[in-house]
């Protein structure tokens, strides 16, 4: 069925990524290779980290998932740079 | 010489309560004003503003912020707005700000902006009612932009600053995709800021992108998103020449007076 095309799904995994009150993340990298679905980008807290897994299992519960994401922990202040 | 610490791209949210504060704790010793580069809500909710300004609400330092498109996602943008100008948090919208720090003028305008695309791959306002409402909006944000940068000029301001949420450069993208760009910019932000005038462009909003860039017209650009800059925030020194030209500040004090320049 055309709606199970992987490229269909990967659609449908963002939107609901976006829309879903859980994540609101809009800039994830979703993929789906060898049948498998891969997360990667980063996210602000590990309870989003585990949002965004939970949503995609609803959204394909058949297929398996890969969490890749990062949490932006607290990395401290940056270098001062001279820009003018 | 003016120490600008600019992070975009917090989207606090209920998980984020004593998470944002914390990593401001010795920012008065580092900077003297912090800038926030939009989307400092995950899904533009009037909790979320609640919590992100109660995190930002007196870190020694003005606060002066521009929101995102994830804060304006629940439609409760006007609330955030409040809640975040309660905590002393200056919000800018087509609008600038004149600080004096120790008797520097630091000058900030301020928009959201909005997407379309870069030159040579770039929307127009043509066809349907929808696009021309898409580019149009970009239009009229730039042009208040514009006008806020010029308003910082009639004060008097020794240095310039664009504050954005949307990127006015593609160079700042890079590690995007490249079919996405036309919604995470516009070159009319960049056009805006080259015809009035910058020190330095600040924007977040692309997390995959590149720190640093420069507009057509040689001005400094750098996207600040959080997951971008891999720090809490960054400090930029700006005005290292101005200090030959500092007027009398009257004290040093922080007073701030700002010109909304339309509406």
């Amino acid at each position: 069925m055309s709606g199970q095309q992987p490229e269909y799904m990967v659609a449908r995994i963002q939107d609901a990524l976006a829309t879903d009150p859980r994540t609101g993340e809009l800039e994830l990298d979703v993929r789906i290779a060898g049948g498998r679905v891969f997360l990667v980008g980063a996210v602000a807290t590990a309870e989003r980290r585990e949002a965004v897994e939970q949503v995609v299992r609803e959204v394909v519960p058949d297929l398996e998932v890969l969490n890749e994401l990062s949490v932006t922990e607290d990395q401290g202040p940056g270098p001062a740079e001279p820009v003018s | 010489m003016t120490r600008i610490a600019a992070v975009g791209d917090l989207h606090a949210g209920p998980d984020s309560v004593g998470t944002i504060r914390s990593r401001f704790d010795d920012l008065s010793d580092r900077a003297d004003v912090l800038l926030l580069a939009g989307d400092l809500t995950r899904r533009g909710t009037e909790e979320e503003g609640r919590i992100v300004a109660e995190e930002l609400g007196d870190l020694g330092v003005p606060v002066i912020a521009v929101l995102g498109n994830h804060d304006h996602h629940s439609g409760q943008e006007a609330r955030i707005r409040e809640q975040l100008e309660r905590a002393g948090v200056r919000v800018l919208e087509r609008e600038g700000v004149v600080l004096d720090i120790d008797g520097t003028r630091l000058g900030v305008a301020g928009t959201k902006g909005f997407g379309g695309g870069f030159a040579g791959a770039s929307a127009s306002a043509f066809g349907e009612d929808e696009m021309k409402a898409f580019v149009g909006h970009t239009e009229t944000l730039a042009a208040g932009l514009e006008e806020a940068l010029a308003g910082l000029q009639a004060n008097r301001a020794d240095v310039r600053v664009a504050l954005t949420h949307y990127a006015p450069v593609d160079a700042t993208l890079a590690g995007e995709r490249l079919e996405i760009f036309p919604f995470l910019g516009s070159y009319l932000l960049a056009e805006a800021i080259d015809r009035a005038g910058a020190d330095v462009a600040i924007h977040g909003h692309a997390h995959r992108g590149t720190e640093k860039g420069v507009t057509a017209g040689g001005v400094t650009v750098r996207n600040v998103a959080e997951t971008v800059i891999g720090h809490a925030y960054k400090v930029y020194r700006v005005g290292d020449s101005v200090g030959a030209r500092r007027r009398p500040s009257g004290g040093g004090s922080s007073r701030s007076y700002s010109s909304r320049t339309t509406s």
